[in-house]
């Protein structure tokens, strides 16, 4: 046993937290999905379409993504610098605090209130909380590591150290705007400028809160769970720096064929091509490294978690990119293909590699053995097919009414109309939810399995003691 | 199970640490020389190119499309 005194307690707060904020975002997502299909299921005016969807989004990035991606930065850094948090009390108010601000997001969304950005819909007395709390995290992190035992710092601190600069400058920047009262505000930049910061501020939030902390806890949780060594240290590396250079560059690839000059969309595709290099150095490196002994995805159940999760992030830096080309965009952009997109990155590597991360660690801190892997195995099983039916379904409907958007009679007239298109998506929503349900019943499996695992370490304690 | 201590020397593999895979390598040059072609090729101030021509073009002829 250590003698370091790690501080559990907050881990722990926000691992449960994550799961609860999780729940609610999953269960609204699967009522916006039957929505889509049943617009009978949308109740004016709090539980509309327009307000449950930025519930979802913000649920599920914020709750879920960032509830877990501090709890998670805090266990690894704590372990990996080998000294407790620099300022453990701070760390406990953080986790009050950041429960506080998502429920009143939450509520503020129900309300109506939104900045009209997508994934900065928060007004800005929100913004300002966000911001407290995210300097609370950033003074926490870099206090302990100034201040670590370990000289040598593994590449996972520098994933956490990139999430942790740039989430702040992306957050700040794109929420500068002026108020109108209370609860009201107008962007700081307008028109093209607008739409321009934006998306520079949206697409780095997919690199810099589904991507630059989750890769921190796969290069973590992955030689920890198989004891197999990353296998090159100078690649993840190398990945690591070419990966948060090229990033920032690329918003631009959400705006093709918009009024943003054609040389911003270039410049912005170039990036969005490379970065399938930088993405692929980590997904190369995971693959090497479990395959210098493939019998641990038989012998221990979480490999297949981070195989599978690096395996769908691959997948998904190469769709990624290929949607940024203008001939692949004109084609599947403003479709159902995007949320196909969306979701095998968030359900199929962000949570797949979560779930798998909060598996590692709640044993650990509860001092006992997880209460059942096969219930872990038909998590797994389940939230797979359900991902896969979600994407598979949006992509073939994106697909078609791209293309049904597209057709033109000889005389340059649309040959469809957009009833005509729409309709032709009813099957195929009806399938997503399908999907949303089996992969929700995941969920529960996951959630269950976590539950009975702290009872079961709950009751070894109360036995010892 | 109880908690052991991080060692850095079982994250890093110590005789493959400085492999990079070929393969990799060849895609990361590759989609640098591609994006140079691409910048080149896709800039109006350096190529000529633009949306708007593209667009243009696209549409044929535009017998059918009414001129503005
Ligand atoms: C049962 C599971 C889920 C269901 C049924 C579901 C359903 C949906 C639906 C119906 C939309 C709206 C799509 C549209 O407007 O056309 C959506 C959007 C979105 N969901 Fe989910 N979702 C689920 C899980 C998740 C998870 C786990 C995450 C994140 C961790 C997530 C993140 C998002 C995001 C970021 C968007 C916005 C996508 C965009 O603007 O293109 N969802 N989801
Ligand atoms: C190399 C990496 C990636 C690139 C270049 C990339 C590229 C793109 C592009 C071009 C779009 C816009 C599609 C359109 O509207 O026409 C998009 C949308 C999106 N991508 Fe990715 N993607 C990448 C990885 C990921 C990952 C790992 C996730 C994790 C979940 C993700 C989540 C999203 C989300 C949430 C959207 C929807 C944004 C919206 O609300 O419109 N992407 N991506």
């Amino acid at each position: 046993m250590s003698d370091y005194q790690y501080d559990n307690e907050t881990v722990k707060g926000f691992i449960i937290s994550s799961i609860f904020w999780g729940v609610v975002g999953i269960l609204v997502g699967l009522w916006i999905s039957i929505q889509m299909w049943a617009p009978s299921w949308n109740i004016p005016p709090y539980f509309t379409f327009g307000r449950l969807r930025v519930v979802h989004t913000n649920g599920l990035a914020f709750g879920l993504g960032i509830g877990a991606i501090f709890g998670i930065c805090y266990y690894i850094t704590m372990r990996l610098t080998k000294r407790p948090l620099l300022f453990p009390k701070l760390a406990r108010f953080h986790l009050y605090l950041f429960n506080a601000a998502i429920a009143l997001a939450a509520l503020s969304l129900f309300a109506g209130m939104n900045q009209s950005l997508e994934y900065a819909e928060l007004e800005w007395p929100l913004d300002v909380g966000v911001v407290i709390l995210w300097v609370i995290f950033a003074v926490n992190i870099f206090g302990t590591i100034i201040k670590r035992k370990e000289e040598q710092m593994y590449i996972s601190l520098w994933f956490i150290i990139a999430t942790v600069i740039t989430v702040a400058v992306l957050y700040i920047v794109n929420n500068l705007s002026i108020p109108a009262g209370l609860f009201k505000s107008y962007h700081l930049f307008a028109g093209v400028n607008s739409a321009n910061v934006e998306w520079w501020y949206g697409h780095n939030a997919v690199g810099f809160i589904f991507t630059t902390p989750i890769l921190a806890m796969f290069y973590y949780f992955l030689p920890k769970s198989t004891g197999i060594p990353i296998y090159s240290h100078r690649l993840s590396i190398i990945a690591f720096w070419s990966l948060v250079f090229a990033y920032l560059w690329t918003g631009a690839h959400h705006l093709i064929y918009t009024p943003l000059p054609d040389w911003i969309q270039t410049l912005a595709i170039v990036f969005t091509i490379f970065l399938i290099a930088p993405s692929w150095g980590s997904v190369v490196n995971g693959f090497y490294t479990v395959g210098t002994d493939w019998s641990k995805m038989q012998t221990n159940y979480l490999t297949k978690f981070f195989i599978l999760g690096i395996t769908f992030y691959g997948l998904q830096t190469i769709q990624g990119p290929t949607q940024g080309l203008r001939v692949v965009s004109q084609l599947i952009h403003y479709t159902d293909w995007v949320p196909g997109h969306v979701h095998m990155g968030t359900m199929g590597w962000v949570t797949m590699t979560v779930a798998a991360s909060i598996y590692y660690i709640i044993p650990r801190i509860y001092d006992t053995e997880i209460y059942s892997e096969k219930i872990a195995n038909t998590h797994f099983y389940l939230v797979l097919i359900g991902q896969l039916i979600f994407s598979i379904t949006m992509w073939i409907t994106g697909i078609q009414q791209g293309a049904l958007w597209k057709a033109v009679n000889p005389d340059g007239s649309l040959k469809y109309t957009f009833m005509e298109t729409l309709v032709r998506n009813y099957p195929f929503w009806k399938m997503r939810t399908v999907g949303g349900v089996i992969f929700t019943i995941g969920m529960l499996f996951f959630i269950y399995n976590i539950f009975m695992t702290i009872r079961k370490g709950k009751s070894l304690a109360a036995a010892k003691a | 199970m109880g908690e052991e201590i991080d060692n850095i020397e079982n994250f890093e593999a110590k005789e493959t640490s400085k492999k990079i895979p070929i393969g990799w390598q060849l895609l990361f040059w590759g989609l640098i020389l591609w994006g140079i072609y691409y910048f080149v090729s896709y800039t109006p101030a350096i190529s000529g190119w633009s949306q708007g021509k593209a667009y243009e073009e696209s549409i044929g002829r535009g017998e059918a499309v009414p001129r503005p």
